[in-house]
């Protein structure tokens, strides 16, 4: 695990006013109210999401996204709800099967990527809802 | 009479300094400006990493002082304060070692004088403690003496003095005198006769000093330990995570059906053979891969290291193991390709990693999804299976979620004259007769010409270009990190 790039990448955020933190026990960075674009779809406006830091990170690739359990926007969000749960400061999340950097035309490119550029993928996911 | 050194060296750390070109060259180019009869220096920054039984401290880059920092009309080091003030402040916005090296006139011993010991005290253990709190201090002595490179050094480590006791510079064999001593040259083997003889004894005690790291006991990294441990080399770390399977016995030296019956590891297969080979040889057997912690541990004292993996996240650690901890390597590979009965490619493949060749990213070795798969964890894999199949259910791309590889084949001929013929390339390395002129040379047992070198080169923007020597304070530019479901690593010896 790389604690010392991942605070780095969180950090880029933060200065950015991005509100991302690390939990190496979970081994997820969990990205506090990302907006959506749920106005017009009766949704909520913003969500927490949880994303894995995938084993041997940075080589291989980000990947999923976790929504809490429960959420409305499961179902509206591209994906299916069919990755596993994992619990962040006692709220459950589910894994939703989002792929960035395999079907959404994304190349993994760990001197450019990190969790600091993944939220524009998150952006992305949570702007286009359904 | 030997002079009673001030300064009192612990001996029970083992301390290893690394160094690599470009920063070696421009440390030689600099410290030997005044040769052969005038001394001169130059300050230092170090990465470092602490091992179990010491400290492996590398040379990340140097600070040469400028006009008017020394003292240019006296033939010995003398530094001026501006130049000590200018690398305390600088050390204040970095995060690695000081050092300071300084060459002695030609002939003269590697050994510390009265005024080296004032001026290591000073730096050492007062003026730059403030400065950089916590951090290693580094003191190196270089000279030429009878046509060898001698290296001496210390270094101040939580408030006492510690000898360095290996001083391994990439391509660049020299001779690292302990606590004011040259070691004695190990006794000559006759079975190294014939190398002797055509390489020089020299030659044969370079071999005999060195440690050589295999990552890989399989077909190509258990006929690179034989001729290893055949050739005398003094230490070999050897890492395998697998154990040994029937499949293996066509290609693996030392294997009998009894250890793949017994499921007995490779490491251990490689240890027995080279005991039988050698048994003056030191093994060091790690059932592990890179990068995992204690795996890097024990290879970072070793000369060189040959990658015998075949994985695409093996020779990611390996090249970045090239760059921030300064360990020469040599990676070789084999492919075996078939069609419709004919065999259409037969291919060795050999690359060199030093620290400032281009990472396997850079050279386009990497195939994303394959590397994703191959770091993912068991559950992870059957959760990927399984979705393929659901989406192949839909009549959607399976291939997002996971794809089938074919096995690899591969056959002893080819695997043990790639591993051998790497092991030559170390050889080289070690006994400085011979180098590696390629970035890439592949091997091709059907094509007329039989072999063809590529020269590749790095993204400048790559992150292999960004913490070179930096050892574990480059941490955040490292390329892959040890997954947490792999198996804990095992010292067999």
């Amino acid at each position: 695990m790389s604690v010392e790039r991942i605070s780095a990448e969180l950090a880029l955020l933060r200065e950015g006013g991005v509100d991302a933190e690390y939990y190496p026990k979970q081994s997820a960075v969990l990205y506090r109210s990302v907006p959506t674009s749920g106005a017009a779809l009766s949704l909520p406006l913003a969500s927490h999401v949880a994303v894995p830091v995938p084993s041997g990170y940075p080589a291989a690739a980000i990947d999923l996204g976790g929504l809490p359990v429960g959420s409305p926007l499961i179902g509206r969000a591209k994906g299916a709800a069919n990755g596993p749960v994992i619990t962040i400061a006692g709220q459950p999340y589910q894994f939703i099967s989002y792929h960035p950097y395999q079907n959404e035309g994304g190349v993994w490119d760990p001197s450019k990527h990190g969790f600091h550029t993944y939220y524009t993928w998150i952006l992305a996911w949570l702007g286009c809802l359904k | 009479m030997a002079r009673v050194p001030e300064i009192v060296l612990a001996e029970d750390l083992n301390v290893t300094f690394r160094a690599a070109d470009p920063e070696l060259s421009h440390l030689r180019d600099l410290i030997f400006r005044r040769y052969p009869h005038e001394e001169w220096a130059t300050f230092m920054r170090c990465g470092w990493r602490v091992i179990p039984d010491g400290l492996v401290l590398t040379l990340a880059a140097l600070d040469p002082p400028g006009l008017g920092d020394m003292e240019e009309k006296v033939g010995n080091v003398l530094i001026r304060e501006p130049y000590s003030r200018r690398i305390a402040v600088s050390a204040q916005a970095h995060t690695l070692a000081v050092g300071l090296v300084h060459s002695h006139p030609q002939g003269f011993q590697p050994c510390p004088s009265a005024i080296d010991d004032d001026m290591d005290t000073y730096y050492g253990e007062r003026y730059l403690r403030g400065f950089a709190p916590g951090r290693p201090y580094v003191s190196l002595i270089l000279a030429h003496k009878r046509g060898d490179l001698v290296v001496s050094g210390r270094v101040w480590w939580r408030g006492r003095w510690h000898v360095i006791k290996r001083a391994i510079f990439e391509r660049l064999p020299n001779r690292t005198w302990v606590n004011g001593r040259r070691p004695p040259d190990p006794a000559p083997e006759a079975r190294t006769a014939r190398l002797s003889s055509a390489f020089s004894e020299e030659a044969a005690v370079r071999m005999r000093l060195a440690t050589v790291a295999v990552v890989g006991a399989g077909g190509t990294g258990s006929a690179a330990i034989e001729v290893l441990a055949r050739a005398g080399v003094g230490r070999l770390v050897v890492l395998d995570p697998d154990n040994l399977e029937d499949s293996n016995l066509e290609r693996v030296h030392g294997s009998v059906p009894q250890h793949a019956a017994s499921q007995t590891p490779k490491v251990v297969v490689a240890r027995d053979h080279v005991r039988a080979i050698a048994p003056g040889c030191e093994f060091i057997g790690v059932k592990g891969s890179l990068p995992q912690s204690e795996a890097i541990d024990a290879v970072l004292t070793a000369d060189v290291l040959l990658g015998c993996t075949d994985s695409q996240h093996g020779r990611l650690a390996i090249s970045d193991l090239a760059a921030r901890y300064l360990l020469p390597a040599i990676d070789a590979g084999v492919l075996l390709e078939g069609a419709d009965g004919v065999v259409t490619a037969q291919v060795a493949q050999f690359r060199r990693f030093l620290a400032m060749d281009p990472c396997p990213r850079c050279r386009q070795m990497i195939t994303q999804w394959r590397l994703n798969q191959e770091l993912m964890s068991p559950d992870e894999r059957q959760r990927r299976r399984a979705d393929a199949d659901a989406a192949r259910l839909r009549g959607e791309d399976p291939s997002v979620y996971w794809r089938d590889e074919p096995q690899l084949d591969t056959v002893g001929y080819l695997t043990t004259a790639a591993g051998a013929l790497a092991a030559g390339y170390v050889i080289g390395w070690i006994t400085g007769r011979f180098d590696a002129p390629f970035s890439t040379l592949e091997a091709s047992l059907l094509v007329p010409s039989f072999a063809s070198v590529r020269e590749e080169s790095a993204d400048a923007e790559c992150h292999c270009r960004m913490a070179r020597g930096w050892a574990d304070q480059g941490a955040r530019f490292a390329a892959i990190t040890a997954p947490s479901h792999w198996p804990e690593v095992q010292r067999v010896s």
